[in-house]
């Protein structure tokens, strides 16, 4: 967190408790921040209480001990992962939304047109809301939130049903959108690559509880656990044994054992002989022909190769173990390599990120 | 023999109209709020309060008039009202028919609604006074179903009316138990003509809640 950084809602001892005839579930959060200008991506599976704690912040879920209190003059709103929108115009439903603000009337049809041509549905004003296609309901609803000039901004899953082309320019607008207005903002996605695009600080819940909170590159490449790990995409987690550890007070470069041919650089303070899962990013392992960048771990065999035009995920056997790597397609080894292809791989010791496996 | 004579047939129209319009009123009045209440909200009881309305949809006039008949009777629970044979008894029994229908079709009309409706208005901070007419805008084309149901139920009614009013000329008679009353005595030009009077009327008053409910579509 920046010193600078402001809160803008926070929430304290939250306990909200769901009962159904199956089970219960409950959620319970700490402490937890909403910053200014901030977009907090809240990642986890599915049934980890992901909108509850949204609904929660927006205080349509009453806890049961604990509670969310805005800093800021604003409001506190919501988007839904369905977009809801009501009967009559587009800007009919931005006049509605505005109706509890008291505004004169050229104050709110300059507030409306605004926030539609920032979501670049300034066309569609007098279009009514119930002929919209999916992406356009989506920026309607929130067009419609901005409109607010919220002070906390909530979106649920504000990408789902949307084509790749249609999620990226919601994603500049938003950010853009964001960025103009300095509103804090907690998004829930289970598209970890789209959440990446708009978040500076992520937070994860397991179980209901919150698993990690923090900056968005420290919990990428600093998860706390297995699990984190894994919801983050650090998708290369190998078991080994830590030896020779760097000096107290003075890491230095140490050796992840996976096997007697097959070792890892690491900077860690753990003890040698600790137990590990040594986690490398997929974007952080390196693959080349020739010698690599980073201290070499060995040769590897490409297994498959996939490409979605902008990515190329290249899948190698190494040490008995199926690591991941991603190449920029179109460049580099990405045009050559193929299945079958012996690589060198390699990898800088920080970019080893070591959890203890016992405790 | 009775005679056809203009006032005779206006007559007997305006204690219709003005009987069924006074049922429609606190039909709707009842109806509406009880339907988006049973439709939007959840608690205990809620299904049996709709297993309720959905067998009062379907329950027989005949019947009806018989229990509103043993509530009125003057030893009946509300027999000191006094309001047995009088166009009060027709709208209460018009009410009980009409009633079950006009929440039926608002409850399903609301419930249809996206159960994130209400949280999605709160969260945009939407005074609740101005939440509740959109949703009444929203499902505006369900509430018109309602009502055209509703006035077909009143207007086509005759065994209830027949049995609390009791066909009393100048007092309770309405087209419907004239028509009735009209054909078992083999006076069929007078029955056709009051037949033809409630059918235009019912033509009438449904197109042109058809017309307001089709044109809220577009």
């Amino acid at each position: 967190m920046s010193p600078a950084a402001e809160a803008a809602l926070c929430a304290r001892d939250l306990l909200v408790r769901r009962v159904s005839r199956a089970s219960v579930f409950e959620l319970r959060i700490d402490s937890l921040e909403l910053q200014r200008g901030s977009v907090l991506a809240v990642l986890g599976p599915n049934g980890a209480g992901k909108s509850t704690l949204l609904r929660t912040l927006a205080g349509l879920e009453r806890p049961l001990r604990g509670r969310s209190e805005r800093r800021v003059d604003g409001p506190v709103t919501m988007v839904f992962q369905r977009p809801i929108a009501f009967s009559g115009s587009v800007a009919h439903n931005l006049r509605v939304a505005l109706s509890g603000l008291r505004l004169r009337r050229a104050e709110r049809t300059a507030r409306v047109e605004e926030a539609l041509e920032h979501f670049g549905i300034g066309r569609l004003a007098s279009r009514r809301a119930a002929t919209l296609s999916g992406g356009e309901l989506r920026r309607l609803a929130l067009a419609r939130a901005f409109a607010l000039r919220p002070a906390v901004l909530l979106l649920d899953e504000p990408f789902d049903d949307l084509d790749p082309g249609g999620q990226e320019s919601l994603s500049l607008d938003l950010r853009n959108a964001i960025a103009s207005t300095g509103v804090a903002v907690a998004v829930v996605t289970h598209d970890l690559r789209r959440a990446l695009l708009l978040c500076d600080r992520i937070a994860v819940l397991l179980e209901g509880r919150l698993a990690q909170e923090g900056e968005r590159d420290e919990v990428l490449s600093r998860p706390n656990s297995l699990e984190v790990a894994q919801l983050v995409g650090m998708s290369n987690l190998i078991e080994g044994v830590l030896r020779s550890g760097g000096a107290e007070g003075e890491p230095g470069v140490s050796r992840v054992e996976v096997d007697a041919q097959h070792q890892l650089p690491a900077l860690t303070r753990l003890a040698p002989g600790t137990r590990v899962w040594a986690g490398v990013r997929p974007e952080r392992l390196k693959v080349d022909v020739g010698r690599g960048e980073g201290l070499p771990i060995g040769k590897g065999r490409v297994r498959a190769v996939l490409s979605d035009g902008v990515a190329v995920t290249v899948q190698i056997s190494w040490a008995g173990r199926e690591l991941r790597t991603h190449l920029l397609a179109g460049r580099g080894l990405a045009r050559t390599v193929a299945p079958g292809d012996s690589v060198t791989l390699s990898v800088r010791p920080e970019d080893v990120h070591l959890i203890p496996r016992d405790g | 023999m009775t005679e056809l004579s203009l006032p005779l047939v206006l007559e007997i129209t305006v204690r219709t109209l003005l009987v069924c319009g006074a049922a429609l009123l606190v039909s709707l009045g009842l109806g509406l709020p009880l339907g988006i209440w049973l439709g939007r909200w959840r608690f205990r009881g809620r299904v049996l309060g709709i297993s309720l309305v959905n067998s009062g949809m379907g329950a027989p006039p005949v019947v009806v008039g018989l229990v509103v008949s043993l509530l009125l009777w003057r030893s009946g629970p509300l027999g000191w009202l006094d309001l047995m044979y009088s166009p009060a008894a027709m709208v209460l029994a018009q009410v009980v028919i009409a009633l079950p229908l006009v929440v039926g079709i608002t409850l399903a009309a609301a419930g249809a609604l996206d159960e994130d409706w209400e949280l999605q208005a709160r969260t945009l901070g939407i005074p609740s006074a101005r939440r509740l007419w959109l949703l009444v805008r929203e499902i505006r084309l369900g509430l018109l179903a309602a009502v055209i149901a509703a006035l077909g139920g009143i207007l086509s009614e005759v065994g209830a009316v027949l049995a609390v009013g009791g066909n009393l000329a100048g007092e309770t008679r309405m087209l419907t138990t004239a028509v009735l009353m009209y054909t078992q005595m083999g006076e069929f030009e007078l029955a056709l003509v009051m037949a033809g009077v409630l059918v235009g009327m019912t033509l009438l008053l449904a197109g042109l809640l058809t017309v307001v409910q089709q044109g809220g579509r577009s």
